[in-house]
């Protein structure tokens, strides 16, 4: 997965100093484990039979949705996708909010009308998903239009697949994005695998070498380092506020459970998954903070608290109340636009990157 | 009050909200310079630039898309598809993401879709269709039809003021041909039917460019006392409208341009059987395009479109059960 | 429609409406003498017994005269009116063509148009299709309503809607005090009706009903005429045979058929057979025809009844013959036959069984020499025989077949084979 365009490869620790401080470090480390340990928490409600419907995680790719959130500021808008649930803990969701999203809860960020990551929350600038992939392209670009006409140094986010990239939405996206040179950032998670199907079967051409056609930047990222997907998406959202225009970040990862909880994956040599776990991005990261001399243990129970209440929290919340079935399929009084995310990275407390925005 | 065209119309309530409100813009495929495939654009971009008048790439699926996502962050989109056929390629993009968006996350999305719709001039199948039933079906999405010039501006007004995605059908058969006194400035159509003709023996059903077919069909029935109520919205569907029109007519004829199967026209039968069943002296007829693509050829087109005499012949039969 | 040149001038006359039609009665004229017309606009307007029409022009001139009145009844042929003046601008006269006998000559390009209906009134017969069943019993849910609220019992409701139906009007009649509408009168085949029953309805408002004390209207005085100058002329038996449609009731839901496509094509079939009675007698001259051209008598409620033809019935499968005839019917209801739809027939079948009667005596459709009857197919208790050959009492759906025929062409023994071939060709039907 070369780098085709000018920008250097931001893959190294070195690259992202002075972005990131421990603080930061921490924070992306933090909304890693709590990705993890909610996913797998919520995969063991699942097989207690308590969350219906189908289950989806992101193991091994929490470095993707954590490091390029972690570049957002308040204003900026993202539409995230399914193996993203690290970018709505950047964004500011509760633990036990999610936790009862999965479980059907009326406490659930969409209370019950869409199931497990399907969903955004509008108060915290994020747009729920659909599952035909990549609509949220379109979206973002949109979004990202609005910006532009209205002269703000605002900019909008979509994560999609390699799958993704084989529809039309794509090219549609991309395109126009490129004629408007519009503030969005792309960020394509490659995980090699769409459902069963290799990104052999995909693409003839890598895609990151398709934002050349549509007239802008594509870069390639170890997508299971998150402070090199921070750097990288840090970097795109500066040229997009500067008015440069789109930038396709293809962040390189591996799908390393089935599509989804139903999937053995048998079709997946194992020495490849065995071989992509040695790269896990928690891992990586905690070796950097011990390398570091930060001392992980506090962080690590933190998190296990915090899930362990969002537990309780969630399988203690109603179900919703099937008399409130047809409530809300139009909207009945003033359209509200998207309210403004959490953004914790210190840069924009200090002033930079847009944090004044 | 002014003397228009419906596209003339359809132009007024496009300018006038331009005017009002600046979160509007227009969207879509040769909308800016050229002024529209159809012209009801003509002369916007001077006034409004090119931001606000947006020529688009050939993207369907993008003009809905990217509608949706500038919607979501404050802007007014009013789309145009060159041709209502053509929103089948920005179909997902309207049904899925903007039709679902608030049921889902309480994320309203104010946009309004232009869909030049329906058949009579030899557009052949891929311009000459009439797909409002495609988003009947889908939950989320406000449709509507207006017959006249007043309602065409109107209804667009309070579509663009609607904070739900509305898919306006405007019929290309009435752009020049339908006129009538249009009020200055913006003003509201409610999403209500309306009586376009009040009578006691038989009401005929219809909305767009059918109303004007059914008030030449009933015009001289032989002395009967025909009522045509025109529907103007499709979703919301004025369910009361269509119980008293039956209530005091008794038979029904629901007449659709769009292919029969599944049309507004069934939903309309379907509501008069479950709800008006005990008022009705006779069968419900429906008078509707048959399930083929509409040809081009015209005595073909002609042979499939709802004209006055099919609507006449079955007022005739229907008045004399 | 025929005319010819007498010196500059050019004749309209009395066109031949079908091959039996004897006479016209102008009913208006659409020009008054001067009036410039062009070849092709209608000059007058005119009723035959078959049919209501329009005279045209035959070339372009000014119509210098106008010889029949309006309410005036001329034989086949009469000039009505000359058109002369600018003969430079006169069409090729059409050649006059022979009224006695043969085919008619070409009928007016203009659409043939009825009376015009009765203001909402208008009854359509029964269609001869799945529809046609008798509705006797079977109300509307508003007239259900209405009656249940007023405790009106619709049995005594008189009907004025299709078939004698019910309507809302009729029993929102009864709940004002109003005198009920007198019944319409259906006639649904040549037979002539019950001596008492009421003449054609006397509807309030309703432009096709004759006031109270005054004569027929046009139409049904030209039946009449038709059908007892056909008694006057034929001598006219009746013979009956009673089928077993077991085979065809079958057969025919499936198809979405009526009985009457099956009895169809079992007389066209039959008939090709026996062409005795496929022929017309005039005065002694008699003809068998190879074709058999089907007519079919579809009433037209109030205002009579008509009997438009398929042509090439012989070509015909059962679902042609079902296609051919809903089409006519629907065509006769709509007053849009042509001249063409109702001329040349050989043999007619009537068919007024939806009401429930089993058999009848038809008067023959001159210058035809036998008419054929369907009536209601009923179940009834029947001896069959098992394949043991025991004798066994059996539920069969039954029919009774009545040929009228004219003796002056044939004898019993030929209707009697006939109706046995038609019975053995229904009965013999593969099962569906």
């Amino acid at each position: 997965m070369a780098t085709h365009m000018a920008e250097p490869a931001v893959g190294d620790t070195d690259a992202a100093a002075g972005h990131l401080q421990a603080e930061d470090q921490i924070h992306l480390l933090r909304a890693m484990l709590l990705m993890r340990g909610l996913e797998e928490r919520a995969m063991s409600l699942y097989r207690q039979g308590k969350v219906p419907g189908s289950f989806y995680d992101g193991f091994g790719q929490e470095a993707v949705s954590a490091g390029a959130a972690f570049a957002m500021a308040p204003r900026d808008r993202l539409c995230i996708l399914h193996r993203d649930l690290a970018a709505h803990i950047i964004r500011g969701v509760p633990p036990a909010r999610i936790l009862a999203q999965y479980l059907g809860r009326a406490t659930g960020v969409t209370g019950g009308r869409d199931g497990n990551v399907h969903f955004g929350d509008r108060h915290l600038g994020c747009v729920g998903m659909v599952s035909m992939l990549p609509d949220m392209m379109l979206v973002a670009t949109g979004m990202a239009m609005a910006f532009k006409l209205r002269g703000e140094k605002r900019c909008a986010l979509t994560w999609f697949g390699d799958g993704s990239t084989s529809r039309g939405d794509f090219h549609e996206a991309m395109n126009w994005a490129g004629v408007q040179k519009l503030p969005v950032v792309f960020v394509l998670e490659n995980n090699q695998y769409a459902y069963s199907t290799p990104v052999a079967k995909q693409f003839a051409v890598d895609p990151v070498e398709r934002a050349a056609a549509y007239g802008f930047a594509g870069v390639t990222v170890d997508g299971n380092d998150v402070e090199a997907m921070f750097e990288a998406t840090l970097a795109a959202r500066s040229r997009a506020v500067a008015g440069e225009g789109p930038t396709l970040i293809e962040a390189v990862t591996m799908r390393m459970h089935g599509h989804a909880a139903h999937d053995d994956m048998k079709y997946v040599p194992s020495a490849l998954v065995e071989e992509w776990r040695t790269r896990d991005p928690i891992d990586r990261q905690e070796a950097r903070l011990t390398s570091q001399r930060v001392d992980m243990a506090p962080v690590r129970a933190a998190v296990a608290a915090e899930i362990d209440a969002a537990t309780e929290e969630a399988l203690a919340a109603p179900m919703p109340d099937p008399a409130t079935v047809l409530d809300g399929v139009f909207c009945e009084g003033e359209a509200e636009v998207l309210g403004d995310g959490i953004a914790s990275w210190s840069g924009f407390a200090r002033g930079g990157e847009g944090g004044a925005q | 009050m002014s003397e228009m065209t419906y596209l003339q119309a359809i132009s007024a309530g496009l300018r006038d909200e331009l005017r009002a409100d600046a979160r509007v813009l227009v969207m879509g495929e040769d909308v800016g310079v050229f002024g529209g495939a159809f012209k009801v654009t003509d002369g916007f971009v001077d006034e409004f630039g090119v931001d606000r008048v947006m020529d688009t790439p050939l993207a369907e699926s993008a003009i809905i898309g990217c509608a949706v996502g500038a919607a979501v962050v404050g802007l007014r989109p009013v789309c145009e598809m060159q041709f209502s056929d053509f929103i089948s390629c920005g179909f997902d993009q309207l049904v899925n993401v903007a039709g679902k968006m608030h049921y889902r996350q309480g994320l309203a999305v104010p946009i309004v879709v232009r869909l030049p719709s329906g058949g009579g001039f030899s557009g052949g199948p891929f311009h000459s269709q009439n797909p409002e039933a495609w988003f009947m079906h889908s939950p989320g999405i406000k449709v509507v039809a207006p017959a006249t010039a007043e309602d065409a501006k109107g209804l667009l007004c309070a579509a663009i003021h609607d904070p739900n995605p509305v898919c306006f059908m405007e019929h290309k058969n009435l752009y020049r041909r339908v006129r009538g006194e249009v009020p200055d400035g913006v003003y509201e159509t409610p999403f209500s039917a309306r009586v376009a003709q009040p009578g006691s023996d038989l009401v005929v059903i219809a909305y767009g460019a059918m109303v004007h077919v059914a008030l030449e069909a009933v015009a001289d029935l032989d002395g009967a006392s025909v009522e045509v109520l025109d529907l103007r919205s499709l979703v919301p569907l004025d369910e009361e409208a269509i119980l008293d029109s039956v209530a005091r007519c008794s038979k029904v004829v629901v007449l659709d341009e769009a292919n029969q199967m599944c049309a507004a026209g069934a939903q309309v039968a379907a509501l008069i059987a479950e709800r008006g069943f005990e008022f009705l002296d006779g069968p419900v007829v429906r008078v509707a395009s048959p399930d083929v693509p509409i040809p081009f050829s015209p005595p073909l087109e002609q042979a499939v479109l709802p004209g006055v005499e099919r609507v006449k012949e079955a007022c005739r039969e229907l008045l004399a059960y | 429609m025929s005319s010819s040149p007498t010196e500059t001038a050019f004749d309209v006359t009395m066109p031949q409406m079908g091959v039996s039609v004897a006479e016209g009665t102008v009913v208006q004229w659409r020009l008054a003498v001067g009036d410039r017309v062009a070849a092709n606009e209608t000059v007058c307007e005119i009723s035959t017994d078959k049919i209501d029409t329009e005279v045209p022009a035959p070339v372009s001139g000014v119509l210098t005269e106008v010889l029949v009145a309006v309410g005036e009844t001329v034989p086949v042929g009469t000039v009505l009116a000359r058109i002369g003046g600018d003969a430079g601008s006169a069409a090729a006269p059409v050649p006059a063509a022979p009224t006695t006998e043969g085919p008619a000559p070409d009928p007016p390009a203009t659409e043939a148009p009825a009376p015009d209906p009765p203001a909402t009134e208008a009854p359509a017969p029964p269609q001869n299709g799945r529809n046609g069943a008798t509705r006797a019993g079977r109300y509307s849910p508003v007239v259900s309503r209405i009656a249940a609220e007023h405790g009106i019992d619709l049995s005594q409701v008189t009907g004025t809607g299709r078939d004698g139906r019910v309507r809302k009007q009729d029993v929102l009649a009864v709940v004002n005090g109003d005198a009920a509408a007198d019944p319409p009168l259906h006639i649904e085949s040549p037979y002539r009706p019950e001596p008492a029953a009421p003449a054609a309805g006397a509807l309030a408002g309703s432009e096709a009903a004759p006031p109270a004390g005054e004569g027929l209207s046009r139409m049904r005085r030209q039946i009449g005429e038709h059908m007892k100058r056909s008694l006057d002329t034929a001598a006219t038996c009746t013979t009956w045979i009673e089928v077993d449609m077991s085979r065809v009731e079958r057969a025919r839901a499936p198809l979405g058929l009526t009985a009457l496509a099956f009895v169809a094509r079992a007389c066209v079939a039959t008939l090709r057979q026996q062409p005795a009675l496929n022929a017309w007698l005039e005065g002694d001259r008699y003809v068998r025809h190879d074709e058999v051209h089907l007519g079919i008598a579809v009433s037209l409620g109030d205002d009579g009844l008509i009997v438009p033809v398929v042509h090439g019935a012989q070509e015909l499968s059962e679902e042609g013959l079902g296609a051919r005839i809903k089409d006519l019917a629907r065509r006769a209801r709509a007053r849009e036959l042509s001249p063409d739809d109702v001329r040349g027939g050989t043999f007619t079948i009537t068919n007024p069984g939806q009401y429930g009667s089993i058999m009848a005596t038809p008067i023959i459709n001159q210058p035809q020499v036998a008419i054929l009857d369907l009536e209601a197919v009923v179940k009834r208790p029947v001896v069959v025989v098992d394949a043991d050959g025991n004798d066994a009492i059996a539920i069969r759906p039954m029919t009774i077949l009545g040929l009228s025929w004219d003796h002056r062409a044939l004898d019993g023994v030929q209707a009697a084979q006939f109706l046995a071939a038609v019975k053995r060709h229904l009965e013999g039907l593969p099962a569906a």
